[in-house]
């Protein structure tokens, strides 16, 4: 299982603030991001994406562990 | 004072600091009164907009009776009447590529209390020319986020968020109550003054991400990312470009004699008709680049090719290399030959 935390306008769009994803084999960072673009339409928002509190390239090469705690962060701008 | 943290010493500190707030609204409205009541020393403050009624909710140092007045110049009054010993320096003005680095230039710390993407965009990267650090807080709804970028080399918000062109919406769009950018304010405050004091640890390469409905808060760290930094060259480029001015070939045929004017054929040497005014020369403009050198950035030039098009070009590229006094003749040859019939070679 992993955790995937969502912010701002993305959690506006995933209509809850994180969920618990479970996976067979293996599960690359990418392969969750298209996971989740398909289910939620998130290709018109911006985000930063974090693994275990630390920012990463979306494009970065990294297989998912069990635990991990992925987090999208989007920009604000209200202020 | 009293605090062993502070002290006499953190107060004459506190005293010396200058700190420029860009955004006198709900951020601006909780970050200015503890700024100034902590007495640092010199404040200001960037905002053109005018107080309106929907502010009130959020923007908590401005009384009913002063909608319609200026926010920077409020806000002054508000600190001045707080702590008669700040210097305040109101701007009722919109922070811009013209304005930018010779404001930030002025202080010590700058703090990003808009609600504008693209603002926060020029402040960080006037903020890489200046050197100077810049405390971020932003707000979606009920959510906040704080860091502090640029500060002793540190990551900077291009380092967090590399897609200029992202939407995020601001508080007019996405509504916000007074209280989450009253926090997430005080945050900011708060890393100023432990920068100017020395003490804690100042959320450098961090950003704080907190949320005022369940009170959760997460802190994620982020890398400086290897991209060229700005140089002032491609700031001025990239925000103050400036226009090329076309002026028609009638409008300066009192000047045609001028030894003050330099005409620049940027036309290739086999094109025809030939021109030959008194003061001109030919650079095709393929080689224009290689030849600036042999150019005077300060000499008048204008520039015409065969329809108007190439000169404009060759004006762009002088101007982004600082020359100064650059025209583009509309409509180039073809339009001067029906004016210089009898001075043509043809």
């Amino acid at each position: 299982m992993i955790e995937v935390k969502y912010f701002g306008a993305v959690a506006e769009r995933t209509k809850c603030e994180f969920e618990k994803l479970s996976f067979f084999d293996e599960l690359s960072l990418q392969k969750l991001l298209q996971d989740l673009d398909e289910k939620y339409q998130l290709e018109s928002l911006s985000f930063s994406v974090a693994i275990n509190q630390k920012i990463v390239s979306k494009a970065a090469e990294y297989d998912l562990q069990t635990n991990d705690i992925v987090a999208l962060l989007p920009p604000f701008a209200g202020g | 004072m009293i605090l062993p943290e502070i002290g006499e010493d953190g107060q004459y500190k506190l005293s010396k600091a200058k700190v420029l707030v860009i955004g006198a609204g709900g951020l601006g409205a909780a970050i200015l009164p503890y700024l100034a009541a902590a007495g640092v020393g010199e404040i200001g403050i960037v905002d053109d907009d005018d107080i309106e009624i929907s502010n009130l909710h959020r923007q908590v140092i401005y009384k009913s009776l002063a909608v319609g007045k200026s926010k920077a110049g409020e806000a002054k009054l508000m600190i001045s009447e707080l702590n008669p010993l700040v210097k305040v320096n109101a701007f009722a003005e919109k922070l811009s590529g013209k304005n930018a680095i010779s404001l930030f230039e002025k202080y010590d710390i700058i703090v990003d209390a808009t609600d504008n993407i693209s603002i926060k965009y020029l402040i960080n990267d006037a903020c890489l020319i200046t050197n100077k650090p810049m405390v971020y807080g932003s707000i979606f709804r009920f959510q906040g986020q704080v860091s502090v970028f640029n500060y002793q080399n540190g990551p900077t918000y291009r380092c967090l968020y590399p897609d200029e062109n992202n939407k995020a919406l601001n508080c007019e769009d996405a509504g916000v109550i007074g209280i989450s950018v009253g926090i997430i304010g005080m945050f900011q405050a708060n890393e100023v003054l432990k920068m100017i004091l020395g003490i804690g640890e100042v959320l450098n390469g961090k950003i704080l991400v907190y949320n005022i409905l369940n009170n959760e808060q997460q802190k994620y760290d982020f890398d400086k990312s290897d991209f060229q930094l700005m140089s002032r060259e491609s700031f001025e480029e990239k925000y103050n470009k400036v226009e090329v001015e076309e002026i028609s070939f009638e409008s300066v045929l009192d000047e045609i004699n001028s030894d003050e004017i330099l005409f620049l054929d940027v036309r290739n040497e086999d094109e025809l008709p030939k021109i030959s005014l008194k003061n001109q020369i030919q650079i095709p403009l393929l080689d224009l680049e290689n030849e600036l050198e042999n150019l005077d950035k300060k000499q008048t030039i204008y520039i015409f090719c065969q329809s108007g098009i190439r000169s404009k070009i060759a004006a762009e590229l002088l101007q982004k290399h600082q020359f100064k006094n650059i025209k583009s003749i509309a409509g180039g040859v073809l339009a001067m030959k029906q004016l210089l019939e009898t001075d043509i070679n043809l």
